[in-house]
């Protein structure tokens, strides 16, 4: 059809109205099926690839962390906790150090400001066991202070040292998550502790829930030190396990996410003693396809689980009972 | 209770929950009878206090072979969004119609893909979906009621565990209302009916802790 054939057709079809014109469209569409077919699919692939050729992704999304706050209130926090401590509990200010540390991600030009807590006698860490406390998924460093002072009660009050870290995005901590980012903040503790004088084997990594990818990282790869034991609580296996839960098929994390942590995997090569806590009412991370699988998996020469009856994600230690959990946690160490 | 926030959760059960959609048809297309079709709807999940559904979306095109049989194939827009190429391919096939009574039965097997552009993954799922309907409203409309049945073929899950659950059934009831070329419908769904929701990452909003409640809504345009 030339141009101006398709001008005079317009032209007329203005003179009689709008309506006649969609008539006409809609007639020429009919008399070429064909083409009007061609055109919608290939609209529609090419609308369907400007999507698959998206980035959306879960990763950022994972990470649930808080940053509301000006300073840490540690014993004075008022937030939701897990559990709250009775006076016996009580850390002396004296004991209690609270810094800032440049974390560094491969790759990276800049290092991100993150905080950290370390509970003990700094100058004793060039002689002492250290536990190096990675923290879950939650709010800061805050909510889990009532943890970290807890193991700071291990084989007695101020026996072993506890370093705790917000990753970045978290707390105080500057950045924004990400799992490379959790590795390089638990690394730039452990750079502390080394810098203060800690030895590998006198390092226990404790890694809780989410904290558990950085310990089975940290551990199975080491960088700045090599932990001489590490313990597990409630820990996530890997996204193909939540992925698995979550639709009932044998789906993968990618999917999904990005995420490339895998506990399950990582624990395969690992050496070193491992103690597994978990909850046999965990409602969030199942015992049974998380737990289990990751202490299954573990390839090295000792490991001991502790199954807690009835108690959910957060409520290890406080089902076992505080004495308890202490003992348990304490004699794996001294083991 | 360590949790991740609502809004992760929803867009967590957004793409754990991809593979779900209505019935793609109920009752076949006539023969060489054309259909676009849009589906929004997806679980329900709580949001903060309130519970809405998730919306998922999916495009959908079919075409009558017979008066009894219809071929048809979807891509899931939300999917696609996250880098993963889905699509279902099936037919619609009526095994059984009564003119008196105004009712009919008809069968859906299909074929689930996804592909996604991340790692390579592939993964296929046979599904089959059973329904029985009843005209009403001089034929404008039909009630529905039916069975949307996924299959797991693998016999392993993650890190080689033993995968226990092989049939996942999806019952569902729904209407729809097609006065002339457009056709609309509203389903709801009882996903996974015969699998426990927890423990799991995700909150499903179930039924005495099993599955997941889920309503969607269908345009169809006939040509």
């Amino acid at each position: 059809m030339r141009p101006q054939d398709t001008y005079s057709k317009y032209r007329h079809c203005k003179d009689e109205g709008r309506n006649n014109l969609v008539n006409i469209e809609i007639a020429s569409a009919r008399k070429k099926p064909g083409l009007a077919m061609t055109l919608q699919f290939l609209c529609t692939v090419f609308f369907v690839l400007v999507l698959f050729s998206s980035c959306l992704r879960l990763d950022s999304n994972l990470y649930n962390p808080s940053t509301d706050i000006q300073e840490y209130q540690l014993d004075n926090y008022s937030g939701e906790q897990d559990f709250i401590l009775d006076a016996s509990y009580h850390i002396p200010d004296s004991l209690i150090h609270q810094f800032t540390l440049f974390s560094k991600a491969p790759g990276e030009s800049k290092a991100t400001n993150i905080r950290a807590i370390y509970i003990g006698s700094i100058s004793g860490i060039q002689n002492d066991t250290v536990i190096m406390y990675c923290h879950g998924n939650k709010d800061h460093m805050d909510f889990y202070w009532q943890r970290a002072k807890l193991l700071a009660h291990v084989s007695g009050k101020n026996r072993y040292g506890v370093l705790m870290i917000d990753y970045r995005g978290f707390g105080l901590s500057e950045g924004k998550s990400s799992e490379e980012g959790l590795y390089a903040d638990v690394d730039a503790g452990l750079q502390w502790l080394k810098s203060n004088g800690l030895t590998g084997s006198r390092l226990v990594m404790y890694g809780f829930s989410m904290g558990t990818a950085p310990v089975c990282e940290l551990t199975n790869k080491p960088r700045s030190l090599s932990p001489a034991k590490f313990i597990l609580e409630a820990p996530f296996a890997s996204a193909d396990v939540m992925a698995n839960d979550g639709s009932g098929l044998n789906m993968p994390g990618s999917f999904f996410t990005n995420l490339k942590i895998d506990n399950a995997e990582e624990v395969k090569t690992i050496q070193q003693p491992f103690c597994w806590l978990h909850g046999t009412a965990d409602n969030f991370l199942s015992i049974e396809t998380h737990g289990e699988v990751v202490y299954k998996n573990y390839g090295g020469s000792y490991k001991e689980a502790h199954r807690v009856n009835g108690a959910d994600h957060g409520e290890v230690p406080e089902k076992m009972g505080f004495s308890n959990y202490l003992n348990i946690v304490s004699t794996f160490i001294r083991k | 209770m360590m949790r991740f926030a609502t809004y992760v959760v929803c867009i967590s059960l957004l793409i754990i929950h991809q593979r779900c959609a209505p019935s793609r048809f109920v009752k076949p297309l006539a023969k060489k009878e054309n259909a676009l079709a849009l589906n929004l709807g997806g679980p329900l999940i709580h949001y903060g206090k309130a519970v809405t559904p998730l919306p998922l979306t999916s495009l959908m095109y079919g075409r009558g072979l017979s008066n009894s049989t219809t071929a048809f194939g979807s891509l899931h827009l939300t999917s696609a969004l996250f880098g993963n190429f889905q699509t279902d391919l099936g037919i619609c096939q009526r095994l059984y119609k009564n003119d008196s009574l105004k009712f009919g039965i008809t069968v859906n097997p299909a074929i689930n893909m996804v592909y996604d552009k991340w790692e390579g993954n592939f993964r296929a799922w046979p599904q089959l979906d059973l329904n029985i309907y009843k005209d009403l409203i001089h034929q404008k409309g039909f009630l529905y009621l039916g069975l949307t049945n996924w299959f797991e073929l693998s016999s392993r899950k993650a890190h080689n565990e033993s995968q226990s659950n092989h049939v996942l059934v999806n019952p569902h009831i729904g209407f729809a209302y097609h006065p002339k070329k457009w056709s609309y419908s509203i389903e709801c769904k009882f996903l996974e009916m015969n699998r426990k929701n927890v423990p799991n990452v995700v909150d499903y909003v179930g039924i005495r802790q099993h599955g997941a409640a889920g309503i969607y809504l269908n345009v169809m345009r006939k040509f």
